[in-house]
Protein backbone atom coordinates (compact mmCIF):
# COMPACT_ATOMS: atom_id res chain seq x y z
CA UNK A 1 0.00 0.00 0.00
CA UNK A 2 0.79 3.70 -0.43
CA UNK A 3 2.92 4.49 2.49
CA UNK A 4 1.22 8.37 2.54
CA UNK A 5 -2.21 6.50 2.56
CA UNK A 6 -1.40 3.86 5.20
CA UNK A 7 -0.18 6.62 7.49
CA UNK A 8 -3.44 8.64 6.85
CA UNK A 9 -4.94 5.51 7.63
CA UNK A 10 -3.23 4.97 10.97
CA UNK A 11 -3.87 8.06 11.84
CA UNK A 12 -7.80 8.09 11.20
CA UNK A 13 -7.87 4.64 13.32
CA UNK A 14 -6.16 6.40 16.48
CA UNK A 15 -8.28 9.30 15.95
CA UNK A 16 -11.61 7.03 15.60
CA UNK A 17 -10.57 4.83 18.69
CA UNK A 18 -8.97 6.66 21.30
CA UNK A 19 -11.67 9.22 20.50
CA UNK A 20 -14.59 6.71 21.00
CA UNK A 21 -12.98 5.76 24.33
CA UNK A 22 -12.28 9.47 24.98
CA UNK A 23 -16.25 9.15 25.05
CA UNK A 24 -16.93 6.34 27.06
CA UNK A 25 -14.53 7.70 29.51
CA UNK A 26 -16.15 11.59 29.71
CA UNK A 27 -19.43 10.02 29.83
CA UNK A 28 -18.35 7.63 33.28
CA UNK A 29 -16.40 10.98 34.71
CA UNK A 30 -19.61 13.57 34.38
CA UNK A 31 -21.80 10.30 36.06
CA UNK A 32 -20.42 12.11 39.29
CA UNK A 33 -21.58 16.07 38.05
CA UNK A 34 -25.18 15.38 37.05
CA UNK A 35 -27.51 15.47 39.61
CA UNK A 36 -30.46 13.18 39.27
CA UNK A 37 -30.92 9.86 37.45
CA UNK A 38 -32.96 11.83 34.29
CA UNK A 39 -29.66 13.92 33.97
CA UNK A 40 -27.17 10.89 34.23
CA UNK A 41 -29.63 8.95 31.41
CA UNK A 42 -29.19 11.90 28.90
CA UNK A 43 -25.06 11.70 29.84
CA UNK A 44 -25.22 8.24 28.66
CA UNK A 45 -26.32 8.96 25.20
CA UNK A 46 -23.17 10.51 23.65
CA UNK A 47 -21.03 7.45 25.08
CA UNK A 48 -23.58 4.50 23.46
CA UNK A 49 -24.52 7.07 20.24
CA UNK A 50 -21.52 8.40 19.32
CA UNK A 51 -18.50 6.73 21.30
CA UNK A 52 -19.44 3.14 20.73
CA UNK A 53 -20.12 3.38 17.05
CA UNK A 54 -16.72 5.71 16.30
CA UNK A 55 -14.70 2.21 18.04
CA UNK A 56 -16.42 -0.56 16.11
CA UNK A 57 -15.92 1.77 12.99
CA UNK A 58 -12.12 2.23 13.84
CA UNK A 59 -11.91 -1.67 14.52
CA UNK A 60 -13.31 -2.15 11.14
CA UNK A 61 -11.05 0.31 9.74
CA UNK A 62 -8.01 -1.59 11.51
CA UNK A 63 -9.57 -4.62 10.47
CA UNK A 64 -9.28 -4.10 6.13
CA UNK A 65 -6.12 -2.32 6.98
CA UNK A 66 -4.61 -5.73 8.03
CA UNK A 67 -6.66 -8.45 5.94
CA UNK A 68 -8.29 -6.51 3.22
CA UNK A 69 -12.00 -5.54 2.29
CA UNK A 70 -14.41 -8.63 3.43
CA UNK A 71 -17.80 -7.57 2.24
CA UNK A 72 -19.72 -9.30 5.51
CA UNK A 73 -17.74 -7.60 7.95
CA UNK A 74 -18.74 -4.38 6.10
CA UNK A 75 -22.39 -5.07 6.89
CA UNK A 76 -21.51 -6.27 10.07
CA UNK A 77 -19.97 -3.10 11.14
CA UNK A 78 -22.63 -1.28 9.48
CA UNK A 79 -25.52 -3.26 11.18
CA UNK A 80 -23.78 -3.25 14.70
CA UNK A 81 -23.27 0.86 14.24
CA UNK A 82 -26.99 1.39 13.12
CA UNK A 83 -28.23 -0.65 15.69
CA UNK A 84 -25.93 0.90 18.99
CA UNK A 85 -27.84 4.04 17.93
CA UNK A 86 -31.27 2.84 17.45
CA UNK A 87 -31.29 0.39 20.31
CA UNK A 88 -29.51 2.59 23.07
CA UNK A 89 -32.01 5.65 22.00
CA UNK A 90 -35.08 3.30 22.65
CA UNK A 91 -33.43 1.42 25.62
CA UNK A 92 -32.75 5.01 27.33
CA UNK A 93 -36.13 6.49 26.86
CA UNK A 94 -37.87 2.76 28.66
CA UNK A 95 -35.49 3.16 31.42
CA UNK A 96 -35.92 6.70 31.55
CA UNK A 97 -39.79 6.26 31.68
CA UNK A 98 -39.09 3.20 34.96
CA UNK A 99 -36.81 5.99 36.70
CA UNK A 100 -39.24 8.37 36.68
CA UNK A 101 -42.04 6.11 37.50
CA UNK A 102 -39.93 4.38 40.60
CA UNK A 103 -40.01 7.54 42.21
CA UNK A 104 -36.67 8.22 41.95
CA UNK A 105 -36.17 11.99 43.25
CA UNK A 106 -36.03 14.74 39.99
CA UNK A 107 -34.63 18.06 39.84
CA UNK A 108 -37.58 19.92 40.82
CA UNK A 109 -36.83 22.28 37.94
CA UNK A 110 -37.76 19.40 35.39
CA UNK A 111 -40.65 20.33 33.02
CA UNK A 112 -42.88 19.14 31.77
CA UNK A 113 -43.26 16.22 33.90
CA UNK A 114 -46.70 14.50 31.80
CA UNK A 115 -46.10 11.39 33.44
CA UNK A 116 -47.14 12.62 37.15
CA UNK A 117 -50.36 14.12 35.16
CA UNK A 118 -53.93 12.78 34.63
CA UNK A 119 -54.72 12.14 31.63
CA UNK A 120 -56.90 15.50 30.21
CA UNK A 121 -55.83 17.46 32.71
CA UNK A 122 -54.26 19.46 30.15
CA UNK A 123 -50.57 20.36 28.74
CA UNK A 124 -47.97 21.73 31.21
CA UNK A 125 -46.37 24.96 30.09
CA UNK A 126 -42.48 24.08 29.77
CA UNK A 127 -40.53 25.65 31.84
CA UNK A 128 -39.78 29.47 31.18
CA UNK A 129 -37.53 30.91 33.67
CA UNK A 130 -33.60 31.08 33.53
CA UNK A 131 -31.99 27.53 34.47
CA UNK B 1 -0.95 0.53 16.08
CA UNK B 2 0.06 -1.43 19.36
CA UNK B 3 0.43 1.54 21.19
CA UNK B 4 -3.12 3.15 19.55
CA UNK B 5 -4.54 -0.02 20.74
CA UNK B 6 -3.49 -0.89 24.49
CA UNK B 7 -4.38 3.36 24.84
CA UNK B 8 -7.74 2.58 23.90
CA UNK B 9 -8.23 -0.66 25.85
CA UNK B 10 -7.01 1.43 29.48
CA UNK B 11 -9.21 4.40 28.74
CA UNK B 12 -12.42 1.49 28.41
CA UNK B 13 -10.48 -0.06 31.33
CA UNK B 14 -10.88 3.00 33.23
CA UNK B 15 -14.37 4.23 32.27
CA UNK B 16 -15.18 0.53 33.66
CA UNK B 17 -13.84 0.83 37.23
CA UNK B 18 -14.86 5.02 37.33
CA UNK B 19 -18.32 3.65 36.44
CA UNK B 20 -18.31 0.46 38.78
CA UNK B 21 -16.62 2.91 41.71
CA UNK B 22 -19.72 5.03 40.89
CA UNK B 23 -22.22 2.15 40.63
CA UNK B 24 -21.26 1.37 44.37
CA UNK B 25 -21.99 5.27 45.38
CA UNK B 26 -24.74 6.10 43.49
CA UNK B 27 -27.59 7.39 45.69
CA UNK B 28 -30.67 5.71 43.66
CA UNK B 29 -31.35 2.52 41.84
CA UNK B 30 -32.37 4.20 38.98
CA UNK B 31 -28.72 5.74 38.87
CA UNK B 32 -27.57 2.06 39.38
CA UNK B 33 -29.10 1.11 36.40
CA UNK B 34 -27.91 3.57 34.24
CA UNK B 35 -24.13 3.38 35.17
CA UNK B 36 -24.41 -0.09 35.00
CA UNK B 37 -25.26 0.52 31.14
CA UNK B 38 -22.44 2.53 30.66
CA UNK B 39 -20.21 -0.35 31.78
CA UNK B 40 -21.87 -2.88 29.77
CA UNK B 41 -21.27 -1.46 26.56
CA UNK B 42 -17.64 0.16 28.55
CA UNK B 43 -17.14 -4.13 28.06
CA UNK B 44 -18.18 -3.92 24.49
CA UNK B 45 -15.38 -1.61 23.38
CA UNK B 46 -13.39 -3.79 25.27
CA UNK B 47 -14.34 -7.17 23.88
CA UNK B 48 -13.72 -5.54 20.26
CA UNK B 49 -10.47 -4.31 20.88
CA UNK B 50 -9.04 -7.55 22.17
CA UNK B 51 -10.51 -8.89 19.09
CA UNK B 52 -8.29 -6.96 16.91
CA UNK B 53 -5.35 -7.35 18.92
CA UNK B 54 -5.35 -11.20 18.62
CA UNK B 55 -7.03 -10.24 14.75
CA UNK B 56 -9.67 -12.90 15.64
CA UNK B 57 -13.08 -11.91 13.52
CA UNK B 58 -15.34 -13.39 15.90
CA UNK B 59 -15.32 -10.16 17.71
CA UNK B 60 -17.12 -8.59 15.52
CA UNK B 61 -20.12 -11.01 15.62
CA UNK B 62 -20.00 -11.02 19.45
CA UNK B 63 -20.45 -6.79 19.32
CA UNK B 64 -23.51 -7.17 16.60
CA UNK B 65 -24.80 -9.59 19.06
CA UNK B 66 -24.17 -7.20 22.58
CA UNK B 67 -25.57 -4.46 20.20
CA UNK B 68 -28.67 -5.98 18.93
CA UNK B 69 -29.74 -7.79 22.20
CA UNK B 70 -28.59 -5.27 24.56
CA UNK B 71 -31.64 -3.87 25.21
CA UNK B 72 -32.99 -6.64 26.82
CA UNK B 73 -30.70 -6.01 30.06
CA UNK B 74 -31.93 -2.29 30.07
CA UNK B 75 -35.27 -3.26 29.44
CA UNK B 76 -34.99 -5.98 32.57
CA UNK B 77 -33.70 -3.46 34.71
CA UNK B 78 -36.58 -0.91 33.80
CA UNK B 79 -39.12 -3.64 34.78
CA UNK B 80 -37.11 -4.10 38.23
CA UNK B 81 -36.94 -0.85 38.46
CA UNK B 82 -40.55 -0.28 38.52
CA UNK B 83 -41.26 -3.41 40.40
CA UNK B 84 -43.56 -5.19 37.12
CA UNK B 85 -45.42 -2.28 36.43
CA UNK B 86 -45.15 -0.76 32.94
Amino acid sequence: MNPALDLALTVLIAVLLIGGAFWMLTAALSMFHARDSLSRINVLSPATGLGLPMIVIGAFLQHTRTTGLDPFVLVKTLLTALALIIVSSIASNVLARAAYLSGSPVDPRTAPQDLARAPGEGEQEPHSEDR
Amino acid sequence: MTIILWTTVVLLGAAILVGLFRVATAPDPASRAVVGDLVFFSGIGVLVLLGLVNSSAAAVDAALIASVLGILATVALARILTKGRR
